[in-house]
């Protein structure tokens, strides 16, 4: 997803409801990121688990945030998904890097990379991958469902090297 | 100084602000001494009471947030001490300290050797500790009015009266929580 469209897509959620941004930086999600702190929207946690633990206290104080975070921290953020986010039944988004989508990604970015479809399967998080041709349908898809109080991620593919 | 006793204390000068508890014994303790709306009970994802809290004062800057924290739990997320002094949060964190897993059956923790206090100094907070009863009803007066995080360790003994289960379905404690805010 190209610059253009993760500025966009941040203007996008900010206007469209999102009230917090919350998260651990990706290099895939730069831009989105440097939109949020550029208009000092974002906080940066220390870790995936305690971002949704912000996130969770922000939810419950009437706002809708979103998450972000590269594929790894969802690894690491599968027990606070079921036992805190899913147990109380906390609406938010999570927007995650999707590491390792190409296979010929950086070793340690590769098996990650191939299970997480079924990580976020698993966990009970329905996602959408969004790409800069299709981005405004899966964030509007995202909002409606954490107004409506659920749970939901979108998903961008690593597609360049570096 | 007995866990409970001390977890009423700091739950009497709480009034009607909002706490998170730290999962186990901590928020079957507050659960037993002092029921409130204004409780989030924190059943399962260990570490994370003090960033729940952390998200409660971000969006009510205006409200003095307690986190009921214990050794085991806050040595889980040390680094929500690093967010929440860098924000200069106006949380009041509360630390049981019995230097043990007591919940899971009293596997020691670091907390006898590693000064808890200093770190959240270090990070920003304003940095106080009680040893008995009587100490802490005196801190809990002192920092009743004092803006920015707070950090109150107390320590606590392993074994004395216990507590049983929280036994309100989570969706229900977060329920009663929101409208509480």
């Amino acid at each position: 997803m190209n610059e253009e469209a993760q500025r966009d897509a941040f203007m996008y959620m900010l206007k469209k409801g999102v009230t917090d941004f919350v998260g651990v930086p990706d290099s895939t999600l730069k831009h989105f990121i440097a939109e949020g702190l550029a208009r000092k929207k974002a906080v940066i946690a220390t870790r995936e688990e305690e971002a949704i633990g912000i996130a969770a206290g922000m939810s419950m104080s009437g706002g809708i945030p979103l998450v972000f975070m590269q594929n790894a921290g969802l690894a690491n953020s599968i027990s606070t998904i079921t036992s805190l986010v899913r147990m109380y039944e906390i609406p938010m988004i999570f927007l995650v890097g999707w590491r390792g989508y190409l296979d010929d990604d950086a070793p340690e970015h590769r098996t990650v990379g191939r299970i997480q479809p079924k990580l976020l399967e698993l966990a009970g998080i329905e996602a959408r991958v969004i790409s800069e041709d299709d981005w405004m349908e899966g964030c509007s898809w995202a909002l409606r469902t954490a107004k409506d109080g659920g749970r939901c991620a979108l998903v961008v593919r690593r597609m360049f090297h570096d | 100084m007995i866990r409970r006793r001390a977890v009423k204390i700091v739950a009497y000068h709480m009034r009607d602000d909002p706490a998170v508890s730290a999962n186990g014994f901590i928020s079957r303790d507050l659960h037993e001494v002092l029921d409130k709306k204004s409780n989030f009970y924190m059943i399962g994802s260990m570490g994370l009471a003090s960033s729940i809290a952390a998200g409660v004062a971000i969006k009510n800057p205006h409200r003095r947030v307690f986190v009921l924290d214990g050794d085991g739990n806050l040595l889980m997320n040390l680094g929500s001490l690093a967010t929440i002094g860098s924000m200069k949060l106006n949380l009041v964190h509360v630390v049981f300290d019995n230097r043990a897993h007591e919940s899971t059956g009293g596997q020691p923790t670091a907390s006898g050797s590693v000064k808890l206090g200093r770190m959240a100094a270090a990070a920003g907070y304003k940095s106080y500790h009680a040893k008995t009863e009587a100490e802490l009803d005196d801190v809990m007066e002192r920092v009743a009015n004092s803006k920015g995080p707070v950090f109150v360790l107390v320590r606590v003994k392993t074994g004395g009266e216990k507590s049983g289960r929280v036994d309100i379905p989570p969706v229900e404690i977060r329920r009663r929580f929101e409208l509480s805010l």
